[in-house]
């Protein structure tokens, strides 16, 4: 038995396999040489890889960017399964929490598929089974008829509450919606649930969720706003999620502000503005750009109804997993080193999609380049 | 043929008229079609930057939530020299974030810049076919006019000319006989007494 305070011997030794793993992910250096690759290069270099082996048996079925895409998602979660398996007990839930947000949009697809009726075929190369659920399961759902049968056999998945709170509404028109911001409002209600319960490193886990949960509202919000038709107050409490620092009434207030010096004040109390002021620093558009000007900035695409600038969207999420590296470093023997890795991998499979996707589309590897997160 | 003539007259004139209108309605369609080109082009950049930040796994999982198709719908129609132009009317096109059919947790704001741009670019379709398609029909029109014109002008008007021409003959032909015949009889008349 462990005392309460010290880390357990199979967590150091997990946390130093997950260094270990970080220090395998690709590299800087790696993404600007694959950058410089044509999609058949790419896909060469891949197969001699270790971890992308699989693209060779895969070329057989799937060919160009689809290739890379379905030989990453796969590598994405035979990472994830061997991740799990090094993952010591006491965090083990921790981390199983933090994968159902694929399990989320595997059953989504699927719950989708039954009543749109879509071939399940089509949405079986979509499944990216990389949470708790497995390949296995997601088969045996997609092979249902009804939305009865699929929620019959998800009764022992953590989130069927919710599914079973909205069973009646299942097949309504905007219900899938609704169904899916309340099981993510779920997930993050569990994960913060499970990071407040204490562990080493949670302390800083769940102020870091925190604020992520702040900044995915504060888009959002962005998001909501920006359409020709403004939504009502109902959606925007429907889609905020609880749990974040800010408080969802600085959210309402924000979304009822009608002039600009009462939407800056706002939206100067929360702590985007220097998030957002530091992002755009780095992006190098403007060297001495202040917090006052982020809240201008916002300002300004609020007024014009505009969504939040891509480019800027991904500054943020860059700076915010450096933050999350000096965490894991700082707290070498915690959850951290895990999640660091967890995410760290997650994004290298985005990038090497975005490199994919991008090159198959024909956009200068300037502009890819911007998607890229290191 | 005073008949024939007058319907030519008209006709031609309605078929200068639909040309003007056509010059008209091909300027325009020629400015939709170049919108339609450039809304095209964006709607490609956008769907190439949320296939490399969703993925096409994404891209498709959120294509696939939309619950109402859109469609368009005949609302009337617009007589143009007795020409029946299509109204066309997009039905559920431009959807607000919550009618799209997807969470706006699972997703992120570049799907909503593909689906705004592929709503623009459906807009744009619908009222570019909308006028390409009263072109169409007006070309048609122009087409069946202008065989009326010609056929009037090249065959039914000369060959009434040309009869109305025979028809002067025959009875300057037949008065010519009648006037020989008359002074034949006279003179037989003449000779008996």
């Amino acid at each position: 038995m462990i005392l309460p305070g010290l880390i357990s011997p199979s967590c150091v030794y997990a946390c130093t396999r997950f260094r270990i793993r970080r220090t395998k992910l690709l590299a800087r250096e790696d993404y600007h040489r694959i950058m410089q690759m044509s999609i058949p290069g790419i896909v060469a270099h891949l197969g001699r890889q270790e971890d992308y082996k699989e693209i060779m048996d895969l070329a057989a079925d799937f060919s160009g960017a689809r290739l890379i895409e379905e030989t990453v998602n796969r590598n994405l979660v035979n990472s994830f399964q061997r991740a799990m398996a090094i993952i010591p007990e006491e965090l083990h839930a921790l981390a199983e929490e933090y994968l159902t947000r694929w399990d989320i949009v595997n059953v989504m697809a699927i719950l989708r598929s039954i009543v749109f009726d879509i071939p399940g075929r089509r949405i079986h190369s979509l499944l990216v089974p990389a949470g708790r659920l497995n390949r296995s399961l997601l088969e045996h759902l997609l092979s249902l008829k009804t939305c009865d049968e699929a929620l019959e056999a998800l009764k022992y998945w953590r989130l069927y509450p919710v599914l079973e709170k909205y069973y009646q509404i299942c097949g309504e028109r905007g219900a899938f919606a609704r169904i899916e911001n309340e099981l993510y409002m779920n997930y993050y209600a569990a994960l913060l649930g499970l990071v407040a319960s204490g562990c080493p490193g949670c302390r800083e886990l769940f102020a870091y969720l925190r604020f992520e949960i702040d900044i995915t509202n504060m888009k959002n919000l962005l998001r909501l706003h920006c359409g020709e038709v403004a939504c009502d107050i109902v959606t925007i409490d429907q889609t905020m999620i609880p749990g974040g620092r800010i408080p969802i009434d600085l959210f309402r207030q924000l979304y009822g502000s009608m002039t600009e010096e009462e939407f800056r004040h706002t939206f100067l109390q929360t702590e985007i503005a220097p998030l957002l002021a530091r992002a755009v620093r780095e992006l190098g558009q403007e060297p001495g750009f202040s917090r006052e000007d982020a809240a201008e900035l916002v300002w300004q695409r609020w007024h014009q109804h505009l969504r939040p600038t891509h480019e800027i969207e991904m500054a943020i999420t860059r700076i915010r997993l450096r933050e999350l590296e000096t965490l894991s470093r700082r707290y070498p023997f915690s959850v951290l080193p895990m999640l660091a890795y967890l995410e760290r991998k997650r994004y290298e499979t985005a990038n090497l999609r975005a490199i994919a996707r991008g090159k198959s589309f024909g956009l200068p590897p300037g502009r890819i380049w911007q998607y890229i997160v290191l | 043929m005073a008949l024939a003539e007058r319907i030519h007259r008209i006709l031609k004139m309605k078929l200068d008229g639909m040309m003007l209108e056509l010059i008209n309605r091909t300027g325009e369609a020629a400015r939709k079609r170049r919108e339609l080109e450039e809304k095209y082009i964006h709607a490609r950049e956008m769907m190439a930057v949320a296939a490399m930040m969703e993925g096409a796994t994404g891209v498709l999982l959120a294509a696939l939530s939309v619950e109402t198709a859109p469609v368009y719908r005949t609302t009337g129609h617009k007589s143009i020299f007795g020409v029946q132009l299509p109204d066309l009317e997009p039905v559920m096109v431009k959807k607000t974030l919550t009618e799209r059919g997807y969470g706006i947790l699972g997703t992120s704001s570049v799907i909503d810049d593909a689906a705004d741009a592929y709503e623009d670019l459906t807009t744009a379709i619908i009222a570019s076919a909308e006028l390409e398609g009263g072109i169409m029909r007006l070309l048609d029109e122009i087409e069946r006019t202008r065989r009326r014109v010609n056929a009037l002008e090249f065959k039914v008007i000369p060959e009434l000319a040309d009869l109305r021409r025979l028809i002067v003959y025959q009875r300057d032909e037949i008065e010519r006989q009648d006037a020989v015949r008359l002074r034949r009889i006279k003179k037989i008349k003449a000779k008996r007494r």
